[in-house]
């Protein structure tokens, strides 16, 4: 067990008897070899249930959301980076979630590791920090953890959690400064080249709506897309439909995407999500000095005012 | 092979309002090809449908015993609804059906049969009323007792009608308003509380019902009162449909499709489905 | 007995292309799906199953059933599915699916003509597992690695060798009329004949009688709550799934062109049963997830014989909470006789 787990335990397991908490949410062992699974701990004798391991990927700021009750949560840099503008956004009190922080070295991709291992029966996996070690039950495999991380994590500038009640593990070091790199060749392409690589991800895109309910910041009791007085985007896979449903939803995640990549890795269909969403966060960044989540005290660029905000986005009079 | 999903083209011959508001209104119906005899039950309803605009079901309103021109009475909810309010006589519409189960008439034969209604849903009731009443088929029945409640007098549907049913003396109607007007001098108060006044011989009656959720929540337990058996009630439900032919699998209450297997259902039938609905 | 061996495959599909539209497992930018081939050599032979699920090819996701234009108050039906079509290389878990919808869309009180069109006009060439996944459990609601329901033809995978299964009519006259495939003089598929009756085993997680058995009983049961409550209310397990066939008709007017469309629709979206009143029978996840799973493994076998889950695992690898529908199953049936 690693060190994470016992403290998480410990930490829910205090929550719970001392009843500062209704429920804690965190992670237990998946049905499966790569996945961890949230899970709902309210019980005191419950908590052994609790891991943390490479693959507590799912940001559970998400179920927050138009809770009633109090609640523990285990959060990684990005999920508390969600908590702060969800807490800026008024739909979650502050006192009414008690963060237990963990310092995060990054979530392991299972499509990584399977693309890397092949059609080999996963059974096991270790993860040394360094190497993750996976075994099918005859031989064992390595391979570097860094190379099997999400996208998201790989450019993750928060790894260490913004605001915590209690702290579990050693605090890593940050990552340098984040120059947005991973989307600099798709911005320096031409609006043609750009609009056919967009159009081809969205192409395969099925409009399951994943990306959207799994991430923590699309809390809109009525989503644009669901609005049928009048209806605002058709409800097929119409490529015009697809399009207008995530553009809408980039804008509308604009200046409070906290780039946890949660909706990339709930797609089933591999779409592109990330380009879209860090080319936005890239002009937020640039425009407004801005990351969403990494600053409480700092109000939302784009549902505030101020006579010096770029105007540079303008057409020309 | 008939296409379930294809329209038959009728043409609108009338389009009135019913209520003060103005937030319902009755289209009639007739057909501009005629390929068969529409026949259907009272009960039974149909999809409506202004291609490009979108379908929607509502309950036939007229009787059967005038098969050729069919009313629907149209509370404006959303588009489909607001499009159908602004047809002109001339205009056409499609229509699919009819659709669903509708009132159980062999077992109405030979009893005396209540009808509750209430808001729109008064409407399949109003076909069955009028069904009943026509000469050929009024010998079928005992007393024919029909209740029937608004929110307020302005919201009454059928007000022509309500007079005459009021004057006859084969049926007996109570109308009744929770909130009345200077100018009402009819009954006030909900439909529970008038069935409440009724001296029904539970026996040999059988009650059709359809209405708002609340009212008929608070309807049911004053039929129980009355005695009633579960089995001689049956409500026309209301559910979210799309395709009403079963097939797009939105309307179920447990195994049940309100679309095929209903809209009607006995509640004695009901109190066997999970409560979803 | 005659087998055809693999690398003839993309030969009997060229000869096909010719007279069918031809559906088989291709790679779409990294993602395993069925698709329209051009060349026989562009069916993948070496995959476990597809991501999304042959479902469309008879259903898919958005259809035009009726269209008119301008003042013409003509309305074009859109029924005719064009080729005849052949879907080659479905597992059998898909191709048993077909005969659920078939009892749902064609087979009912009326008649789907759209699907029922396609179907009619579709043969379908499963292939057989040999290496299911750690998702797949086929056995539990009445199929099997090696099952023919629902395949024309169903081929064996003997490694570098298939043997062909004639497993309908329709199947039979296709082998004759192409010459392709010989029978196996009705022997059945792992019957052991070639490969020693070797067919993988996969333990079913529950008895589907005694799920059922449980399900009649467990509408009210508080489980739903803590079993639903990490959904996230996606439509990724009714989408992938092979069964599902709930739609929302819509209609679009554009440029004078009017359109009613039928489009995939799942269960599990609040807006799919909210009413006009603004009243929703089925209000929150909680609802909405027993219904996926009452539909499955009640309400359809009531209706229809058979269970609206064929077993694939798509909802269980995909789902991205790892909401395991098996864990769920168990919960319910592995509770023998209580409530
Ligand atoms: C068997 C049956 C009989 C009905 N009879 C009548 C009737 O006689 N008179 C009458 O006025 N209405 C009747 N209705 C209700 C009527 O069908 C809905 O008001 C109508 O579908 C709303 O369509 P819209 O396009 O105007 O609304 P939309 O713009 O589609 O939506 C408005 C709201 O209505 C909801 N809605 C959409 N379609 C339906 C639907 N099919 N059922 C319920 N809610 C829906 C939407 O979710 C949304 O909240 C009946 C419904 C059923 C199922
Ligand atoms: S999760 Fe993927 S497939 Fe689903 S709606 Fe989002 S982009 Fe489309
Ligand atoms: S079970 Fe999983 S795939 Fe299905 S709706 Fe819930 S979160 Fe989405
Ligand atoms: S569920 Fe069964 S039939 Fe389907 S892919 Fe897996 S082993 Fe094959
Ligand atoms: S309305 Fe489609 S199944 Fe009932």
């Amino acid at each position: 067990m690693t060190d994470c787990t016992a403290r998480i335990r410990e930490e829910t397991a205090r929550l719970l008897a001392e009843g500062r908490v209704d429920l804690v949410i965190g992670f237990e062992e998946g049905s499966l070899p790569l996945r961890a699974t949230p899970c709902f701990i309210t019980e005191p004798g419950d908590t052994g249930r609790l891991i943390w391991n490479a693959f507590c990927s799912n940001n559970l700021a998400r179920y927050l959301i138009r809770s009633d009750r109090k609640v523990g949560i285990v959060a990684k840099g990005c999920d508390t980076r969600a908590i702060v503008e969800l807490i800026k956004e008024k739909q979650v009190r502050r006192e009414d979630v008690v963060i237990i922080g963990v310092p995060c070295h990054g979530m392991v991709d299972p499509h990584e590791v399977r693309e890397r291992f092949g059609d080999i029966r996963i059974q096991t996996v270790e993860d040394t920090g360094g190497k993750l070690v996976a075994g099918d039950g005859t031989a064992l495999l390595s391979m570097n953890r860094e190379d099997a991380l999400h996208r998201s994590c790989r450019v993750c500038v928060q790894r260490n959690p913004v605001i915590s009640d209690v702290l579990v593990g050693e605090e890593v070091e940050e990552r340098t400064r984040d120059e947005f790199t991973d989307v600099a060749d798709f911005a320096s392409r031409s609006a043609g080249e750009r609009w056919e690589y967009i159009a081809g991800e969205m192409s395969r895109c099925i409009r399951c709506n994943a990306c959207r309910n799994a991430c923590p910041l699309c809390y809109c009791s009525k989503c644009f897309v669901d609005e049928t007085r009048p209806q605002w985007v058709g409800r097929g896979t119409d490529p015009s439909d697809v399009l207008s449903f995530h553009l809408m939803r980039v804008l509308h995640l604009a200046g409070r995407c906290v780039e946890c990549g949660a909706c990339v890795r709930a797609c089933p269909m591999g779409v592109d999500l990330g380009t879209l969403n860090r080319r936005m966060s890239a002009d937020v960044a640039r425009m407004f000095g801005c990351r969403p989540g990494l600053d409480p005290g700092k109000p939302a660029p784009l549902s505030t005012f101020d006579p010096d905000d770029p105007q540079d986005f303008m057409l020309e009079p | 092979m008939r296409n379930p999903y294809a329209p038959v083209r009728m043409r609108v011959e009338r389009n009135a309002v019913e209520t003060e508001d103005a937030s319902i209104r009755t289209l009639s119906l007739s057909f501009v090809e005629r390929r068969e005899v529409f026949a259907f039950v009272p009960g039974q309803f149909a999809e409506l449908s202004l291609l490009g605009v979108g379908e929607a079901p509502f309950g036939i309103a007229s009787s059967p015993a005038d098969p050729d021109l069919l009313d629907f009475t149209i509370s404006r909810a959303g588009q489909v609804t607001t499009e159908l309010h602004y047809l002109e006589p001339g205009d056409t519409v499609g229509l699919r059906g009819p659709l669903g189960n509708g009132y159980p008439l062999e077992e109405l034969h030979g009893r005396n049969v209540l009808v509750i209604g209430g808001g729109f849903g008064f409407s399949t009731l109003r076909a069955f009323t009028s069904f009943a009443l026509h000469p050929a088929n009024r010998g079928d029945f005992l007393d024919l007792e029909v209740v029937y409640g608004a929110r307020n007098p302005g919201l009454l549907l059928y007000k022509d009608e309500l007079k005459n049913w009021g004057r006859r003396d084969d049926m007996s109607l109570s109308v009744t308003v929770d909130n009345a007007d200077q100018d009402w001098s009819g009954r006030i108060g909900t439909v529970p509380a008038a069935v409440k006044t009724l001296q029904v011989d539970p026996e040999s009656t059988t009650a059709l019902v359809c209405g708002p959720p609340a009212m008929i929540r608070y309807t049911l337990p004053v039929l129980a009162e009355l005695g009633l058996r579960p089995d001689r009630i049956h409500l026309s439900l209301e559910m979210k449909m799309k395709c009403g032919i079963g097939k797009c699998g939105r309307c179920n209450i447990g195994g049940s499709y309100v679309c095929t297997d209903g809209p009607v259902f006995s509640l004695a039938r009901l109190d066997r489905l999970p409560r979803e609905y | 007995m005659r087998t055809i061996a693999r690398n003839e495959i993309g030969r009997l599909l060229d000869g096909l292309l010719a007279g069918y539209a031809v559906y088989a497992p291709v790679r779409r930018k990294g993602i395993l799906v069925f698709d329209r081939i051009r060349s026989g050599d562009e069916a993948i032979l070496d995959y476990a199953n597809t991501r999304t699920s042959p479902k469309h090819v008879l259903m898919p996701q958005m259809e035009t059933l009726l269209s008119s234009c301008g003042e013409d108050p003509g309305v074009s039906e859109h029924t005719d599915c064009g080729k005849p079509a052949v879907l080659f290389g479905a597992r059998p878990c898909d191709a048993r699916a077909f005969l659920f919808l078939d009892k749902v869309l064609r087979d009912g009180q009326s008649r789907d003509v759209y699907y029922a069109n396609r179907r009619d006009s579709l043969l379908v060439i499963s292939i057989g597992c040999t290496q299911p996944r750690e998702t797949c459990f086929c056995t539990t609601t009445g199929g099997g690695p090696l099952s023919a329901e629902g395949s024309d033809i169903l081929l064996e995978d003997l490694g570098s060798v298939y043997l062909a299964h004639v497993a309908s009519s329709r199947g039979a006259e296709f082998a004759a009329a192409h010459g392709l495939l010989d029978t196996c003089e009705g022997e059945p598929p792992g019957s052991g004949t070639v490969n020693g009756g070797l067919q993988p085993a996969i333990e079913p997680p529950v008895d589907l009688g005694l799920l059922k058995a449980a399900l009649d009983r467990s509408f009210d049961d508080p489980l739903w709550l803590t079993l639903a409550e990490k959904c996230l209310g996606c439509g990724i397990c009714s989408y992938l799934c092979p069964a599902c066939h709930c739609f929302d008709i819509v209609d679009e007017e554009a440029a004078g062109v009017r359109v009613r469309n039928r489009v995939w629709d799942s269960c599990q979206f609040s807006c799919f049963t909210a009413q006009a009143s603004g009243f929703n029978p089925r209000p929150t996840g909680r609802e909405r997830y027993r219904q996926r799973i009452m539909h499955k493994f009640n309400y359809c076998i009531d209706n229809h014989g058979m269970a609206g889950c064929v077993g694939c695992g798509r909802c269980v690898s995909e789902c991205p909470v790892n909401l395991d529908m098996r864990q769920v199953l168990a919960a319910f049936g592995g509770r023998r006789g209580g409530n």
